[in-house]
């Protein structure tokens, strides 16, 4: 005769096998009835509207893959998107690098806290309120402009930031990663926190010196939380719409236009709705792979 | 218990009757009850059958402007005793007034700029004909000079009737510094290029100022050299679906404005000039600190110049502005091109129909021309109401002028492609015939897609 089972393995297996598909279900309705109405449905709403001329939001006539030839077609569309590329890569890149520079150096001083709330302070400024200091910052005359009144001291070149088509999305970007890198830096001190102090001294007493630390130790073991990091922060800059918008509307020319500004122009000011969908779902396509290489990420972390 | 369900009975009546009203708003045609609503409400009224009613108005005017319109609401509310109330709409204002039409709750009467707007919203259903209103457009004809009420026209119906305007031929400058540097104002493109360059030689570095990170001020510059080279007929033509934006007409005119918009002229070059706003192009040439004498765009610069600017400045003397330079053999000289609001009913609510009425009188125009804020189309409108020497000046300009044409940039579909995106990459000096044929192909298609 087997032994009875152990009452906490009954209670366990009790737990997973006596729910029934109903008590399943009501805990799962709530859920799912958000989720069907404010995820499910509008993007199948928007997959059907972007096959129609969907002028000015209504259906009016299926026109196929019309609003998606027309995007390829359309070069200030495909200028969006190398510009959405540009930002994902510099934006991205140089975010998680400085938040990471910074959190390490920080750790090491005695006034952490405070370089910490310096860098963390344009946090709290509203995007479009940060947008439009510095589209102050980067008025093209000294009188007003203080990037070109600080160049201005050592007889530096005078450069419209926002008006030279070269170095505009520079200058944009430059004013996201000023914007995020105190939130790359919060988070990554946070991981860095979590690093054992045995295992760092364990390497220090083997002769590791300060960057070795950084690249073989450090940098591994906070590898999740920067990936984490990395895919929020990809995902913002996809959806990107208000620094350009409020610091440029997309100029000089079509020069620093962002997808999601494309599909404000299209949806809002032409009142083509059909080809805003359009780009929302080209805007969806581009976050998929981000988002599966998000979850696999996890996925594989909590197995391990 | 008894009073008490009356008093619930005349609440849900009055429920009943705006729910009509609402209702009204949101189909084409106007409702049965919806009138019957309209003259019970208004029996007792004696000075208009909606007396006593409220409507509202919408525009995207702030500050002075709204000051300026709050005066004629008020004078209409005397007349009439039918309250407007005005809600400022001041940026994304098409975005708003289709999001409120499209949820069913536009405002009664929405004062637009921009004729491709006023297309859209015409075809799309969300605003209704003057004739729907009860308003019999021949009946209008009289009040204006010929072509102001064409502009209001869709598809052969008068949606739109124009309430005031700005003239777009207008360039702006210092007398005093022409005065100094001995320069005499032009009147040809030749001497206009010749008095740059005098201005240049007397120690003017960067005389023309420019403020191209608004686009719209390329386009205004587009549209005067484009009328004044090719006349009225070619200018209407090619804001028109048969327009041909390839036509070597349309690269002549770019070219001639890259002739001035150049790094020779313009404070910064053109890289700074697109990254300065249109006021900032205004502060260039009108500031306590100018670093320009000469910059263009419409009449509403004298306003804002003098008014927020630079309040120091005086007209005549320290500020001015003459007719924008002709071209030898062009046959728009004399020509005039305006940039004007449309007022257009979007409900058939009571007031609105008096309302509409109101703006196309001389009255209404007299006390909005008054304020010194606009232009006014009404033919009756005397030139003694206008209070300031520019402002009358402007008016003279346009009622003289051999033909009037509307702001073209303003005409096209709103789904084109953005005309002055393409003149800001233009002026950068990028490929014209690329940049034609792209802009040429989506004007094409966003003129077919209207119908």
């Amino acid at each position: 005769m087997a032994a009875p089972p152990h009452p906490m393995a009954a209670q366990k297996g009790a737990r997973y096998e006596r729910t029934k598909p109903i008590v399943l279900a009501i805990f799962l309705l709530p859920a799912a009835i958000l989720l069907a109405v404010f995820m499910i449905y509008p993007v199948i709403y928007t997959l059907r509207l972007s096959i129609d001329r969907g002028l000015g939001g209504n259906f009016t006539r299926v026109v196929g893959l019309d609003n998606y030839i027309n995007l390829l077609k359309d070069p200030t569309f495909i200028q969006a998107i190398v510009n959405n590329l540009l930002w994902i890569v510099f934006y991205t890149g140089f975010v998680i690098a400085l938040g990471l520079v910074i959190a390490v150096v920080a750790m090491r001083v005695r006034y952490e806290t405070i370089i910490k709330a310096i860098v963390f302070v344009p946090m709290a400024i509203a995007a479009t309120a940060l947008a439009v200091i510095w589209t102050f910052v980067y008025q093209p005359d000294p009188g007003i402009g203080l990037l070109n009144a600080v160049l201005g001291i050592f007889h530096g070149p005078a450069p419209s930031w926002l008006g030279d088509s070269s170095i505009v999305n520079a200058a944009l970007i430059t004013v996201g990663i000023w914007g995020s890198t105190g939130f790359a830096t919060v988070i990554l001190s946070a991981a860095l926190k979590g690093i054992p102090t045995e295992i760092l001294e364990a390497a220090r007493t083997d002769g590791a010196n300060d960057f070795q630390i950084f690249y073989r130790i450090i940098v591994p073991m906070v590898s999740l939380p920067i990936s984490v990091l990395a895919v929020t922060l990809m995902v913002n800059v996809i959806k990107l719409f208000d620094i350009p918008y409020v610091m440029t509307h997309g100029g000089p020319g079509t020069a620093s236009r962002v997808i999601a500004f494309q599909m404000y122009i299209q949806g809002f000011q032409a009142g083509q709705f059909g080809q805003a969908a359009a780009v929302a779902v080209v805007m969806l396509i581009i976050m998929v792979p981000i988002m599966v290489f998000n979850i696999r990420r996890f996925r594989t972390s909590s197995v391990t | 218990m008894n009073r008490s369900l009356r008093v619930l009975s005349l609440f849900m009546a009055s429920a009943l009757a705006l729910a009509a009203c609402s209702s009204g708003g949101a189909t084409t045609a106007p409702s049965a009850a919806e009138s019957a609503a309209a003259s019970s409400a208004a029996s007792e009224a004696p000075a208009s059958a909606a007396a006593g009613a409220t409507i509202t108005v919408t525009s995207l005017w702030g500050g002075s402007e709204q000051e300026a319109f709050q005066k004629v609401l008020d004078a209409f509310k005397t007349a009439t005793g039918i309250t407007a109330t005005y809600q400022a709409q001041r940026t994304d204002y098409a975005t708003v007034l289709q999001s409120k039409i499209t949820g069913g709750n536009p405002p009664d009467i929405a004062i637009m700029p921009g004729l491709g707007f006023l297309r859209q919203f015409a075809r799309s259903g969300g605003i209704k004909k003057i004739s729907d209103l009860g308003i019999d457009p021949a009946s209008l004809t009289a009040n204006y000079p010929p072509g102001i009420l064409d502009t209001g026209m869709v598809d052969g119906e008068l949606y739109g009737i124009m309430v005031k305007f700005n003239s777009k031929s207008t360039v702006w400058y210092r007398p005093d510094v022409f005065t100094k540097d001995n320069v005499s104002v032009p009147n040809t493109w030749d001497d206009f290029k010749k008095a740059l360059d005098s201005l240049k030689t007397a120690g003017e570095s960067t005389p023309l100022a420019l403020g191209a990170k608004d686009s719209w001020t390329l386009t205004d510059w587009f549209e005067e050299i484009y009328l004044r080279q090719n006349g009225a007929d070619a200018y209407k033509k090619l804001f028109s679906p048969d327009g041909d934006w390839t036509d070597p007409t349309v690269s002549a005119t770019i070219n001639a404005m890259k002739e001035v918009l150049n790094d020779t002229y313009v404070p910064g070059g053109i890289k700074g000039a697109l990254g300065a706003s249109f006021t900032d192009g205004i502060a260039q040439a009108f500031s306590a600190s100018p670093k320009a004498v000469v910059y263009y765009e419409g009449g509403f610069v004298g306003g804002i110049a003098t008014g927020q600017t630079n309040t120091a400045l005086k007209p005549g003397e320290t500020i001015d502005w003459f007719d924008f330079p002709t071209f030898a053999n062009g046959a728009g000289t004399g020509a005039a091109e305006i940039g004007g609001d449309e007022i257009a009913a979007l409900t058939t609510n009571p007031g609105v129909k008096e309302f509409i009425q109101y703006m196309t009188t001389a009255d209404a125009g007299t006390v909005w021309a008054g304020t010194g804020a606009i232009i006014s189309p009404v033919k009756a409108v005397d030139a003694s109401a206008y209070p300031t020497d520019l402002a009358k000046k402007e008016a003279a300009q346009v009622a003289g002028a051999t033909a009037v044409v509307y702001d073209g940039s303003d005409t096209l579909p709103a789904a084109s492609p953005d005309m002055g995106a393409m003149l800001q990459n233009a002026i950068q000096g990028q490929d014209l015939t690329g940049l034609l044929k792209t802009f040429n192909d989506g004007v094409k298609a966003a003129w077919a897609g209207e119908k």
